[in-house]
């Protein structure tokens, strides 16, 4: 038995042993199985592989039947959902009722307090002692500052240069105003 | 009148699947009767080109009781049956799972495909016809699940593809393999 070479009529033999195309579809594939002996045997087949398939195992209709409970709309769903939305209440509703009640405790230290860890890093306040900062940077703090490889290829000159040249860039902080004077990027020995 | 014809005749003056859920959630038992009438022979025929030998009605019953258990999570955007037949392949796996883990010597894979399986032999009596399910015997389980949904049952790729847990490209190769397989079977 040989293949028709339109596999796209092919395809769709099942549906047509099925009585499952619209219309037009029918109508266009049943022209082609007319003119086409290898559909039509192909049909044939199908016809008799169907029959052959639909037998089965003779169920009994009533013991499964029986053994279907009645209906009973689910619950379990919406109580989930309800359940969930009880917990969430619950915890805004308590951490709520718990910062008001720090707040009322604290004053305004309070709002002081929770500003002071996101401005980390700013300068310190007036009254604030300092902590020790180090005098100068070690050497694998150095790496990590000029660590960029394209950097690193520099020669001692051209690194001088560099550090000049940032020396002139007004955005950059003034290392006067906001660290010791010793808190500078340790120049490559021999470049003095 | 064809047996097709008269079979649609009967499911209009039954109603559709989605009437019939309709009227069981109303309280209509007899509508539940009417839906596994109509669609046990067609799990039953599934289960079976899954390789289940035995307590073939034990797993269509398990599967109407899930289904009409958990009948408010169908959304429609399936047909019931196949929504019938996903339900059916998820309690074979599990049992086969279980089987598994027992050190079970079970069927599970293309690998492990049972060539001689064929349960219907004794149902048939006619040669040509005990040849055909000879050669969808010797199928993959893979291609006999898809080339029965598709020759014995009628579904569209998408629905093969929904029941089996495939793509529908996949179900297409599988079937086309399966036609020429069962082609070269029957022609030696």
């Amino acid at each position: 038995m040989t293949d028709c070479s339109d596999g796209a009529v092919r395809d769709l033999l099942p549906d047509l042993v099925h009585d499952r195309l619209e219309p037009d579809v029918r109508r266009r594939v049943d022209a082609h199985v007319l003119g086409c002996s290898d559909c039509q045997q192909e049909v044939e087949l199908l016809v008799a592989l169907r029959k052959s398939l639909r037998r089965g195992p003779v169920m009994d209709v009533g013991a499964i039947a029986s053994a279907i409970p009645a209906y009973r709309a689910s619950r379990r769903s919406w109580g989930g959902w309800r359940a969930a939305a009880a917990v969430v209440l619950l915890a805004v509703g308590g951490t709520s009722v718990a910062v008001l009640q720090r707040e009322r405790d604290t004053g305004r230290d309070s709002a002081i307090s929770t500003v002071v860890p996101v401005v980390r890093g700013a300068a310190p306040m007036a009254q604030a002692t300092p902590a020790p900062l180090p005098l100068a940077i070690d050497e694998p703090s150095r790496e990590l500052v000029i660590g960029n490889p394209a950097i690193d290829e520099l020669d001692d000159r051209e690194l001088s240069t560099l550090l000049a040249g940032l020396e002139t860039i007004e955005a950059l902080p003034s290392p006067d105003e906001d660290r010791p004077a010793d808190l500078q990027v340790r120049a490559p020995a021999g470049t003095d | 009148m064809s047996d097709d014809a008269q079979s649609a005749d009967s499911l209009a003056e039954q109603g559709t699947d989605d009437e019939l859920i309709r009227r069981w959630k109303s309280g209509e038992q007899r509508a539940a009767t009417l839906l596994v009438e109509r669609h046990a022979g067609s799990v039953a025929r599934f289960v079976t080109s899954l390789g289940v030998q035995h307590d073939v009605e034990d797993v269509v019953q398990d599967t109407f009781v899930r289904a009409f258990g958990s009948i408010d999570g169908f959304r429609g955007e399936s047909q019931l049956r196949t929504w019938l037949f996903t339900i059916a392949r998820r309690l074979v796996l599990d049992a086969r799972r279980s089987e598994r883990r027992r050190g079970e010597q079970v069927e599970v894979q293309d690998s492990d495909a049972r060539t001689d399986f064929d349960p219907l032999d004794v149902m048939v009596a006619d040669e040509s016809e005990r040849r055909m399910h000879g050669a969808v015997a010797r199928l993959t389980p893979t291609q006999r699940q898809v080339f029965s949904l598709r020759v014995g049952e009628g579904m569209s790729y998408k629905e093969i593809a929904d029941a089996v847990g495939t793509t529908e490209g996949a179900a297409r190769v599988h079937y086309h393999n399966a036609m020429r397989a069962i082609k070269e079977l029957l022609d030696d």
